[in-house]
């Protein structure tokens, strides 16, 4: 695979099973890379190691006082200098190529799982734990999956370096044979504990970075109402206590070199040492004293890679373990038996909650209880997140349909849609049926003050289509952002709409619009608005009111705010709280109060009621 | 393949509009001065053990051209005992040293980098509130996460790292020249090729890292949005766009990391060939000059083991002098907020009395435009006035400027009689506090997210604060009282538990008049009955200015001003105003349908 063929067309099928087997999988699959980056490696520290033989044989020509022997020698060291520099060049390519396919291979899987399992995934596991592994596991995943390949090209040519000296020079080759690995062992066992003390600094930084993003996020209400220095002090604690868990894990690190310094060091001692006793006695050059003293400077470059695939294993374990975890998830229901289901047309029923919307007609329904209500939304869409008698359209179970096909049939927009970032003409690019304009869509939303905010918050952007929204649309005030979302779901134009509360956060004057523009736009279409604003009430064809998990009352607006009690109640819930809102006493007689959805018709008699209400 | 070319796409450029300042070459250089000055004890001590550290290390070298050069010499003295003693005294030495130059770099690395983060927020929690206000967040937050991330491997690693390599270098210079000055000479003989290659290098690379950076940064955000999405992802059937954006990410990403190993195997090369060039150099004429009898066979020991010492150092200035780089930019983001003027205020204006009046004001947020023109507004001491008027009116712009956020371009805004903009932000927020949708729960516990009010206040104030908001019940039902911990991560509020924080922080705060920008329309309306009702206790006694989405609030208000267009049309109570039959009647009569 190379980097230029990324992305992945089809990542393939992990093995999730275990952590390792998951590592295995990612591996097996670039074996060729692997490869590649093996032979690159070889000759890259072959050579490395080759450059002190010319470094011994130019020595002993100088001490000889032999030109030509110098001259070859130069010669063999441009060639080493070569094969060090392609070497090298190519096995950096070889690793990184194989670092980025397997970290955009998980990334990729990742993404589908997400997808896939939509509102099911953060059931399964916290948010927060599938982002963790995107940002930080697939990067230590890759590393691992890539340093194998250098660990062992590294292992190989230490070997041969080993080998080498043997067969050149036998009575030191076996002093470095012996010491070597014992100085590339020698700081393991410090590792551990200098990853974990890494580890602490990782999860304290973190927590600081919270700390002054939470502090800036909350910004305008510190300047508002004060308490700064409180914070400021609360982040210099956290930020102090970064830097000490900082030099702490560097003391630990500085210790680690300080022994990469110490043991190579006597162990060129002893070679020194030894080996100026064999010259002396004539048994080797003094040439080849230099280079076995040069080789095993050089030797510590691949040497490092021992400590690096220990760490590179340490931390990729338990990343890799995540990720598994993450990919090993499925859908826990069987998502309908037959592929090709048409979309069923007809009244929508909930035999749970007796609750009947009809073919192409506006419902609204009334849930004193704001839980229930979700509940109930999220019912009537089909493939609910706790399996019971399921809802029917137009006679059909929601539930028994491919979950593809209840989607297209039923859309239901939640109390808290979530706008993807993107240009707007993204965010309004969803499958739909065509029939509905995004213009018209918009207008029927009132998105018209949306739309210049956004033109007036990019960058060199004339069409509010080409404007861009921030990641849940926080650039944005909450009406806005309802309004856009309402305005999604318009252009859906699915079979049935349901909404749960689609202007809470918008003002009344624009609301009463909305519900005139919904109104409109939805026209011989099915749709269901859970609220309780009288404006919305007041515009459906149908009101009915759910209490207690099952349907109380069935009429329109007007008449149900005089016969039955218990919707009123809720309904007109604003009326106490104008009055909480005022501070004071409510004022009976004064014309208009708690009306704003009922018409001057129905003026006189609810404030007659109002006036028992009060008098009760 | 000869070269690639920067792919098109660049992840790292800015699509929304800066709000705020990003620092001038100049502010950043002051800054970086003031750093360096802060810290140069440290920096010298940093330097200081770094020199013991690389003289030590030379000692090996040294010592073994030394009897390199008795050897070949015959000599029958070698004093080997001597020479070993001292090998070894000098890698104690080195070891102690390197030891202390990591730890020390470490040192002065992390206190740079607190100092730059404490500093930051220091500055930005100074920041005037009408800045904020119209500046929005978003971008001091990226500064604070992305930017101080990107600074953080600059001031921890890079930083001292690159001071310890420049060194090292000129000491291993230094060491060549005191050998062998003819020596040093063939050293240079690698250079040209070292600079042309790293100028062709640096010139591309730290933007091409930024993107790439940012490019990585979008394929996790992707993932995390799809995620946070995950309901509506569902009922809108996004999957498949999902996957495809993702893979799109990847692409985008990937194409700069092409790129980016591209430039890396121009480097590689230049490196390599110059560290060959540098130990042949100096083996070859070292050689020659020995068989010309200039220098010994020591001398070109000792000369050739420096030289090949000196791939470390380099290789060191090389990996961290990128990341210095990109370092300037993040750290131009962070200095840019000590641009702005802290807007200090005139300690001397005091108001003399709780009357609010606007005389002529005139304001807007962009030159030439204005969103305000000659509005002329008194508010009575312990009068609720109600705004009320269409989306885009003014009525929010308006009652930021009534709570001092906003400076009037034109005419006076008073607080008994003193203009309020010219007041420090800490003195106008002890009379007046605006109210809006954004009920932040800190992060911390229960009782930090109330103390921030009245920093002095006891358990008991704080007690009879959530009381007074009808709060007490529930939070003396969490598990640890005041000390649990709310706020992301922390024991989850309802919306309605945290816009009641924002009340009692209110009650303690104790302002004696209130602008409430539509405070609780943000909540789901079935779950506000209760808070309301909170909210009608904090209201008591205090001068309310109420900016009205919804009309019943207007309609108990003892005077409803309606803004329409940048002005105040009409003034009175609700029932003059109908009769009036204006703009407020028919705004009435249209909102009943």
């Amino acid at each position: 695979m190379q980097i230029q063929d990324l992305p992945y067309p089809d990542p393939g099928v992990p093995d999730a099973r275990s952590g390792p087997r998951f590592l295995w999988w990612l591996g097996r699959n670039q074996l060729r890379g692997q490869f590649k980056a093996l032979a690159w490696g070889l000759l890259h520290f072959v050579a490395v190691a080759g450059l002190p033989f010319c470094v011994g044989l130019a020595v002993d020509a100088v001490v000889r006082r032999s030109g030509a022997d110098l001259a070859w020698s130069g010669a063999l060291m441009l060639l080493c200098g070569v094969a060090i520099a392609v070497g090298d060049t190519f096995l950096h390519r070889a690793a990184v190529t194989n670092w980025i396919t397997a970290a955009a291979r998980v990334q990729q899987l990742l993404a589908r799982k997400a997808a896939l399992l939509g509102s099911t995934l953060t059931r399964r596991v916290a948010a927060g734990e599938v982002v963790a592994v995107s940002t930080g596991d697939v990067e230590k995943i890759g590393w691992f999956v890539e340093a194998v390949s250098r660990f062992t090209a590294a292992a190989l040519s230490v070997v041969v370096v080993c080998v080498a000296l043997l067969c050149y020079q036998p009575a030191l080759g076996v002093v470095v044979a012996v010491g070597l690995p014992v100085v590339a062992l020698a700081a393991l066992p410090l590792l551990p504990r200098a990853t974990r003390r890494a580890d602490v600094q990782r999860e304290k930084a973190g927590r600081a970075t919270e700390l002054a993003s939470d502090t800036v996020a909350g910004l305008r209400v510190l300047r508002g109402i004060g308490g700064e220095e409180l914070f400021l002090d609360r982040y210099r604690r956290a930020s102090q206590e970064v830097r000490q868990a900082a030099v702490r894990s560097a003391r630990m690190w500085s210790l680690i070199s300080a022994v990469q310094v110490l043991l190579p060091g006597l162990l060129l001692i002893g070679v020194v040492w030894y080996g100026v006793g064999l010259a002396r006695e004539g048994r080797i050059g003094v040439g080849e004293l230099v280079t076995v003293y040069s080789s095993i400077m050089m030797l510590m470059y691949p040497l490092r890679h021992f400590e690096e695939i220990a760490m590179a294993y340490s931390f990729s374990r338990p990343s890799a373990r995540r990720a598994a975890g993450v990919l090993a998830l499925e859908r826990p229901t069987t998502t309908g038996s037959d592929p090709d289901a048409e979309v069923p047309h007809g009244d929508l029923h909930d035999p749970d909650t007796g609750l009947l919307a009809p073919a192409g007609r506006l419902t609204a329904v009334v849930c004193g209880d704001p839980d229930a209500a979700g509940v109930l939304a999220e019912r009537l869409g089909g493939h609910p997140a706790e399996a019971g008698t399921s809802v029917l359209l137009g006679g059909v179970p929601l539930d028994g349909l491919p979950l593809d096909t209840a989607r297209t049939a039923v859309l239901v927009q939640d109390k808290d849609p979530v706008l993807l970032s993107g240009t707007l003409r993204e965010l309004l690019d969803v499958p739909a049926s065509g029939d509905v304009d995004a213009r018209d869509a918009l207008a029927a939303a009132q998105c018209d003050d949306v739309l210049e905010a956004l033109v007036q918050g990019s960058l060199d952007v004339k069409d509010p289509m080409d404007a861009r929204l921030t990641e849940r649309g926080r650039s944005l005030s909450g009406g806005q952002r309802q309004r856009l979302a309402l305005a999604r779901s318009l252009i859906t134009d699915p079979e049935v709409l349901v909404l749960d509360e689609p202007t809470s956060a918008v003002d009344s004057h624009t609301e009463a619009r909305i519900a005139e523009g919904v109104r409109r736009l939805r026209a011989g279409r099915t749709t269901v608005v859970l609220t309780s604003s009288p404006l919305l009430l007041d515009r459906a064809d149908r009101v009915v009111l759910v209490h207690e998990g099952a349907v109380a009352a069935v009429g329109v607006h007007r008449e149900l705010l005089h016969t039955e009690p218990r919707y009123r109640a809720v309904v007109t819930r604003e009326t106490d709280d104008e009055a909480a809102h005022g501070g004071r006493a409510t004022e009976a007689g004064r014309g208009g109060r708690g009306t704003e959805a009922a018409g001057p018709g129905a003026l006189e008699e609810l404030d007659r009621l109002e006036q028992i209400e009060e008098t009760a | 393949m000869i070269g690639v070319a920067p792919p098109a796409y660049d992840p790292a450029a800015p699509t929304t509009a800066h709000t705020l300042p990003v620092g001038s070459p100049g502010t950043v250089r002051a800054y970086v001065a003031e750093l360096l000055r802060r810290h140069r004890r440290a920096f010298a001590l940093l330097i200081g053990v770094n020199t013991v550290a690389v003289l030590a290390s030379m000692a090996g070298p040294w010592l073994l051209g030394d009897l390199v050069e008795r050897l070949s010499d015959g000599a029958k003295e070698l004093r080997l005992g001597p020479t070993v003693a001292l090998f070894a005294l000098a890698l104690v030495v080195q070891a102690a040293f390197v030891q202390q130059v990591r730890l020390r770099g470490a040192m002065l690395g992390e206190r740079m980098l607190a100092d730059l983060r404490e500093d930051f927020l220091v500055r930005a929690v100074g920041l005037p509130p009408g800045v904020l206000e119209r500046a929005g967040t978003g971008d001091l937050l990226s500064r604070i996460t992305t930017d101080i991330d990107r600074l953080a491997n600059a001031m921890r690693e890079a930083v001292p790292q690159l001071t310890i390599g420049v060194m090292w270098v000129a000491l291993l210079l230094g060491g060549l020249v005191v050998t062998a000055p003819p020596l040093a000479a063939t050293v240079l003989l690698a250079a040209p090729l070292l600079i042309v290659g790293c100028r062709w290098y640096f010139r591309r690379a730290p933007s091409a890292y930024r993107s790439e950076a940012a490019g990585y940064a979008a394929v996790a955000a992707a993932l995390t949005e799809t995620v946070d999405a995950g309901r509506t992802v569902e009922a809108h059937r996004l999957s498949n766009r999902r996957i495809r954006l993702s893979d799109q990410r990847v692409k985008e990403w990937t194409a700069w990391e092409r790129y980016t190993l591209w430039l890396r195997s121009v480097l590689f090369p230049v490196v390599n060939l110059t560290h060959t060039t540098v130990l042949g150099s100096v083996v070859l004429c070292g050689g020659v000059f020995v068989i010309q009898g200039w220098i010994d066979v020591g001398q070109l020991t000792t000369g050739a083991l420096l030289a090949q010492m000196l791939v470390e150092p380099v290789g060191l200035i090389l990996r961290w002098y990128d990341e210095l780089q990109v370092a300037q930019v993040s750290l131009a983001r962070l200095v840019g907020v000590r641009e702005i003027e802290p807007a200090a205020g005139d300690e001397s204006m005091a108001p003399g009395g709780r009357h609010v009046h606007a005389d002529r004001v005139h304001f807007g947020y962009r030159e030439g435009v204005d969103v305000l023109r000659r509005v002329s507004l008194e508010v009575a001491p312990g009068t609720r006035m109600a705004l009320v008027g269409p989306s885009g009116a003014g009525k929010s712009t308006l009652g930021r400027l009534l709570a001092g956020i906003y400076a009037p371009r034109e005419g006076r805004v008073t607080l008994g009689g003193a203009e309020l903009s010219r007041m420090p932000a800490e003195r106008v927020r002890a009379h007046v506090a605006l109210v809006n949708q954004e009920h932040h729960v800190f992060v911390g516990s229960l009782r930090d997210n109330l103390l921030l009010a009245r920093t002095a206040a006891g358990d008991d104030e704080l007690w009879s604060a959530l009381a007074a908001v009808d709060a007490d019940g529930w939070a003396r039902a969490l598990g640890d009282g005041l000390d649990t911990e709310v706020g992301s991560g922390g024991t989850a509020l309802t919306p309605a538990q945290a816009q009641q924080i924002a009340l009692a922080r209110l009650v303690l705060a104790d302002p004696h008049t209130l602008v409430l920008d539509e405070a609780t329309s943000l909540l789901d309306p079935r779950a506000a009955r209760h808070l309301e009702r909170s909210l009608a206790r904090v209201l008591d006694g205090r001068t309310v200015v109420a900016i009205a989405h919804r009309l019943h609030t207007a309609h108990d208000a003892d005077v409803i001003a309606v803004v329409e267009n940048g002005r105040v049309s009409e003034l009175g109570s609700h029932d003059r105003l109908v009769e009036a039959d204006g703009a407020y009647a028919a705004l009435w009569r249209s909102w009943h349908g």
